[in-house]
C-alpha cells in the first residue's frame, strides 16, 4: 500500500513536472511570504526583548491580549470595522457593477475609454492627498462646503466635531477611490460572456433591460461571489491608511469612526510593544478566519461550486 | 480514498519542509544571539585586560567602517560634509562612517524595527523622547562602562561633568553618550505680533489673562487669522496645558499619563492632573476661549503648518520652546519688521527646568562589531574642534561663516547641512549664531536664573508592570480629555465627569499606586 502511494505521488510529479514547475514560483512566494511569516503569532504569547528575540523571549500568556479587552472599546471598535467594511462591499460592488454594465453598453470605443480612465484615476490618488482633500471640502473655517453655504447666507455645519456624518463621508470616498477598479474587473467579466446568448435573446425580441437583467448579471454573479469571499476574509481588518489619513487622532469623531487598526495604533503608538500590536493581528486574523469559513460554508451550502473551497 | 490520501501526503510534505525551514531560521538566530553574546564577553575581557596595561597604544591598524542612524532628512550636501568628515576620521583613528537618516514622518515606526530586525548597524541617535529607556530596557544598546568610556573616549571623560552621565544612568548603567550643553530649557513660551498688540491698544503679554485678551481682540477684528495655531494636534492634552497648567503651577507630569508630582514636593506626592481644581479653572478659560474663536474648529484635525502659517501671516500667535521660537522669531524679523514679533513668557516666575543631559545623545547597538572605534569616533565629534565644527555646521565657507572661535553665521546653504538630529554632540565647543535674536537670548539668560533641580529630576518611570493601563489611559485621554480642553464638548463639567469616570475605568488608580511606589523608592535610593 505505501510503496504503492508513493510510487503514484512521484509518477504524478514527473507526469505534471512542467505545470508544477510553473506553478512553484507563486508556491514558493505564498511559503515565503504567507506561511513562514506564521511563526511571528508566537510573538503575540511572549513578552518580547531584543535578546531573547522571537523565539528565546519568555511567553506571557494572554496578557497581550488584556489591554484590548480591558479597553472596554473592544466590541465598539471590532463592530465599527465589520460594518464599514460590509458597507463598502455592498455600495462598493453594487455600484462598480451598475457602472461596469452602463460602460458596456454605451457605444463608442472612445467615450468608453475616456469614462474608464477618469473612473480609475481616484486609485491612484493616495490616503494621504485624500485626507487634505477632505479637509478643504470639510473644514469649518476654510472648507469648501461651508462656504458656499456662508455664502448663500446658511449656518456653517460644524463637519469635523460631528460624528454622525462620518460614516456616509467615509462609505463615499471609499467607494469613490475604488470604482474604477472594480468596474474594470466587471468589464473584464462581462465582455468575456459568449456574445451568443445576447444573440440568441436579440434574436427571441429582448430589449435592452431584458438583455441586462437576463443575461448580463446573472453572469457576473461568479465573479461577484468570488469578490465578495475574497473581502469577506479581510472583514475585520479596518483601512488604515483610508481612516488614519482622513480621520486622524480627533477625539470627537472616534465614536463612529474608530475601527481596529486605528485603535491598536493609538493605543501602541508610544508604547511600541511587539507583543500587544501581534496580539490584535492574531485577533484579527481568528475572527477573519473564522467568518470565511463560515461564509464559505453557507456559500457551498447554496450552490457546491461557487464556494472557495 | 486514494486520492484523498494523496492530497494529505502532499499537505504533510509541505508541512514538514516549512518546518524544516523553520527550525533552520530558528538555529540560525540562536547563532546570531551566541555570536552577539560571545562578542560582549569579549569586549568586557579586553576591557579587564585593557586596564593592567591602561597606558598601551589602541590598537587602530584595521580601517573600520561604521553605520551611524541619525533622525530628520538626509542633507543635501551630505556628500561633500562626510566625505570630508572621513577623511579626518581616518586620518585620526582610521575609521569612517556612513550615515542614515530616518525622516521626522515615520521615525518613529522605522526606529524600533532597526532594531528588532536585527539591522547590522554600530551607532544610533537617542533621546529620553526617542527611545532611550525603551531601548535600553529591552536590550537594544550597549552598555557603556566607565572603565570602556575612560579608556576610549578619554576627552569626553574628562569634559563630560559625572551629573550628566548619572542622568542617563537606566536602572543604574549608562546607555549613551549624552550631549554636554547646559543651556537648553524644556519649557514652553509664545510668541506674538507686536503690532496687532498696539492695535488694539492690550497690555504686553505675561499672564494667562493677557493672552486671553490677546487672542480675543484678534478672533474679532482680524478675519481670515487664527488667533492660535497648534504645535501638534496629536498629543494628548491641549498644546498650551505644558504653560498654563504644568509651567505654571510648578508641576511635573509624568511618562504619557495624566499623573503629575509638584516638582518642588520633597516627597514627591502623585495626583491626577485631571482632578485638581486647577484644571477645572482652566477648562473654564479654554471653554471661553474656543467660544470666542481662540484657535480654529477643526483644531482636532489640523493639516495646517502652523510654523508656515506663523511667517506668512496666517496665525497670530504660538508655542514652543525658546531655541525654535527664536529661530522663527529672527527670520520673521528679517522678512516682517513691522510685525515685531515677540516673546511672552506667561509665567515668569515659576521654576524652570533646564533639559537633562539625556535630551539629545548617542548610543552602540548593542550587537556592534566596533564598539571602541566607535566610541572613539564619537569622542572626536563631541570634542575635537574641526570635527565638531564639521558636523555641527558643515563646511566652513559653504554652510556657514565662522566668526572667531565660538560664534558663526548661516549661508543660505546651511539648512542643506543641518537638517538631522547632530544635537547629539552638543558641547562647550558649540558656536553661537549672531543671528540668534536678542530676545530670545535674554529669555535664556533670566531662565538661567531661575532654573530649578529637584530630586525627581532624572526620575523615568517603568510602565512595563501596568502597561495595559497606560496604554487605555493614553486613550481615554486622546477621545475624552483633548476634545474637552478644546471647548468642543458642550456641557463642560459634564464633559470632565465622563473623562475622570473612563479614566477610573482605564485603571489610573493601578498606575498611579505604581508610580508612587517607584518614586518613594527612587527618592529613598537618593536620600
Amino acid at each position: 500500500m505505501m510503496t504503492e502511494k508513493r510510487h503514484s505521488f512521484w509518477r504524478d510529479v514527473a507526469k505534471y513536472r512542467t505545470l508544477l514547475i510553473m506553478i512553484s514560483p507563486a508556491v514558493l512566494l505564498v511559503l515565503l511570504f504567507s506561511y513562514i511569516p506564521m511563526a511571528g503569532i508566537v510573538i503575540a504569547f511572549k513578552q518580547f526583548n531584543y535578546t531573547g528575540g522571537v523565539f528565546g523571549s519568555p511567553w506571557a500568556g494572554f496578557d497581550n491580549f488584556k489591554f484590548f479587552f480591558q479597553s472596554g472599546d473592544a466590541w465598539r471598535v471590532t463592530r465599527n470595522t465589520a460594518l464599514y467594511n460590509i458597507g463598502f462591499m455592498v455600495l462598493g460592488n453594487l455600484l462598480q457593477i451598475a457602472a461596469a454594465v452602463l460602460l458596456f453598453e454605451v457605444g463608442g470605443k472612445w467615450f468608453r475609454k475616456i469614462i474608464q480612465s477618469a473612473l480609475f484615476l481616484p486609485y491612484f490618488i493616495s490616503w494621504v492627498v485624500v485626507g487634505s482633500i477632505a479637509y478643504n471640502f470639510f473644514s469649518y473655517d476654510v472648507g469648501a462646503i461651508n462656504n458656499v453655504l456662508a455664502s448663500l447666507g446658511m449656518e456653517r455645519i460644524d463637519i469635523y466635531n460631528t460624528p454622525a456624518y462620518w460614516p456616509y463621508i467615509l462609505v463615499f470616498f471609499h467607494t469613490w477611490k475604488l470604482l474604477g477598479y472594480g468596474t474594470v474587473m466587471y468589464l473584464a467579466a462581462i465582455t468575456s460572456i459568449d456574445t451568443e446568448m445576447y444573440e440568441a435573446a436579440e434574436m427571441d425580441g429582448a430589449n435592452v433591460f431584458q438583455r441586462i437583467m437576463k443575461v448580463t448579471i446573472p453572469n457576473l454573479i461568479p465573479t461577484f461571489i468570488i469578490l465578495a469571499l475574497l473581502a469577506v476574509g479581510n472583514i475585520f481588518r479596518g483601512d488604515f491608511g483610508m481612516f488614519y489619513n482622513v480621520i486622524g487622532n480627533n477625539g470627537m469623531l472616534f465614536s463612529a469612526t474608530d475601527v481596529i487598526d486605528t485603535f491598536v495604533f493609538r493605543l501602541l503608538m508610544n508604547t511600541n510593544d511587539f507583543g500587544m500590536s501581534s496580539a490584535a493581528g492574531v485577533y484579527q486574523s481568528v475572527l477573519g478566519f473564522v467568518t470565511i469559513l463560515a461564509v464559505n460554508y453557507a456559500v457551498r451550502k447554496y450552490d457546491k461550486d461557487r464556494a472557495l473551497f | 480514498m486514494m486520492k484523498k490520501k494523496k492530497k494529505l501526503g502532499l499537505v504533510l510534505t509541505g508541512v514538514l519542509a516549512a518546518s524544516m525551514v523553520l527550525s533552520a531560521c530558528g538555529q540560525s538566530n540562536n547563532g546570531a544571539n551566541n555570536g552577539a553574546a560571545a562578542n560582549g564577553s569579549g569586549s568586557d575581557d579586553g576591557g579587564a585586560a585593557n586596564n593592567q596595561a591602561a597606558n598601551d597604544a589602541i590598537d587602530t591598524s584595521k580601517a573600520v567602517n561604521l553605520k551611524m542612524v541619525m533622525l530628520g532628512p538626509k542633507p543635501a550636501d551630505y556628500d561633500q560634509v562626510f566625505g570630508e568628515i572621513n577623511k579626518q576620521l581616518k586620518e585620526k583613528v582610521n575609521a569612517t562612517i556612513d550615515a542614515e537618516f530616518l525622516d521626522w514622518s515615520d521615525w518613529g515606526q522605522k526606529y524600533p524595527l532597526k532594531f528588532a530586525a536585527g539591522e547590522d548597524f554600530d551607532l544610533i541617535y537617542t533621546s529620553n523622547w526617542a527611545n532611550y529607556n525603551d531601548q535600553s530596557n529591552k536590550g537594544g544598546f550597549l552598555e557603556l562602562t566607565d572603565d570602556m568610556l575612560a579608556k576610549y573616549m578619554p576627552q569626553t571623560w574628562a569634559a563630560m561633568p559625572k551629573v550628566k552621565w548619572d542622568q542617563a544612568r537606566v536602572n543604574g548603567k549608562v546607555y549613551m553618550v549624552p550631549q554636554n550643553q547646559s543651556k537648553e530649557f524644556t519649557d514652553k513660551l509664545i510668541l506674538y505680533r507686536g503690532d496687532l498688540l498696539e492695535k488694539y491698544k492690550l497690555q504686553p503679554i505675561d499672564s494667562p489673562e493677557t493672552y486671553q485678551a490677546y487672542l480675543e481682540a484678534v478672533a474679532k477684528n482680524e478675519k481670515g487669522m487664527t488667533p492660535y495655531g497648534l504645535e501638534a494636534s496629536d498629543t494628548k492634552m491641549h498644546n498650551l496645558d505644558k504653560q498654563l497648567l504644568l509651567q505654571k503651577n510648578n508641576w511635573f507630569s509624568v511618562g504619557d499619563t495624566s499623573l503629575a508630582f509638584k516638582v518642588d514636593d520633597a516627597k514627591g506626592q502623585v495626583f491626577s492632573i485631571y482632578d485638581t481644581p486647577e484644571f477645572k479653572d482652566l477648562l473654564t478659560y479654554y471653554k471661553s476661549l474656543a467660544d470666542n474663536g481662540g484657535w480654529s474648529r477643526n483644531a482636532l484635525t489640523n493639516k495646517g503648518d502652523t510654523t508656515g502659517d506663523f511667517k506668512a501671516g496666517k496665525v497670530a500667535s504660538m508655542s514652543h520652546n525658546v531655541t525654535a521660537l527664536g529661530g522663527i522669531l529672527a527670520e520673521v524679523d528679517k522678512t516682517h519688521p513691522e510685525w515685531k514679533a515677540t516673546l511672552a513668557d506667561l509665567t515668569p516666575d515659576s521654576h524652570k527646568s533646564a533639559a537633562i543631559s539625556t535630551q539629545n545623545g548617542i548610543a552602540i547597538h548593542a550587537t556592534s562589531k566596533e564598539p571602541e572605534r566607535a566610541m572613539m569616533v564619537l569622542d572626536l565629534l563631541q570634542n575635537d574642534k574641526s570635527l565638531h565644527d564639521l558636523i555641527m555646521y558643515g563646511i566652513a565657507g559653504t554652510n556657514y561663516e565662522p566668526v572667531g572661535d565660538d560664534k558663526f553665521t548661516k549661508t543660505d546653504k546651511y539648512g542643506n547641512f543641518n537638517s538631522f538630529s547632530n544635537w547629539a554632540w552638543n558641547s562647550p565647543l558649540n558656536r553661537v549664531d549672531t543671528t540668534y535674536p536678542q530676545a530670545a537670548q535674554d529669555v535664556e539668560k533670566k531662565w538661567a536664573a531661575q532654573v530649578f533641580h529637584y530630586p525627581l529630576e532624572t526620575f523615568v518611570f517603568d510602565n512595563s508592570k501596568v502597561l495595559n493601563e497606560v496604554t487605555n489611559v493614553g486613550n481615554v485621554m486622546m477621545r475624552y480629555g483633548v476634545p474637552l480642553e478644546y471647548g468642543l464638548v458642550p456641557d463642560t463639567a459634564k464633559g470632565l465627569e465622563t473623562l475622570q469616570k473612563q479614566l477610573k475605568a482605564a485603571g489610573i488608580d493601578k498606575i498611579k499606586t505604581e508610580l508612587q511606589s517607584q518614586i518613594d523608592a527612587f527618592l529613598a535610593k537618593q536620600g
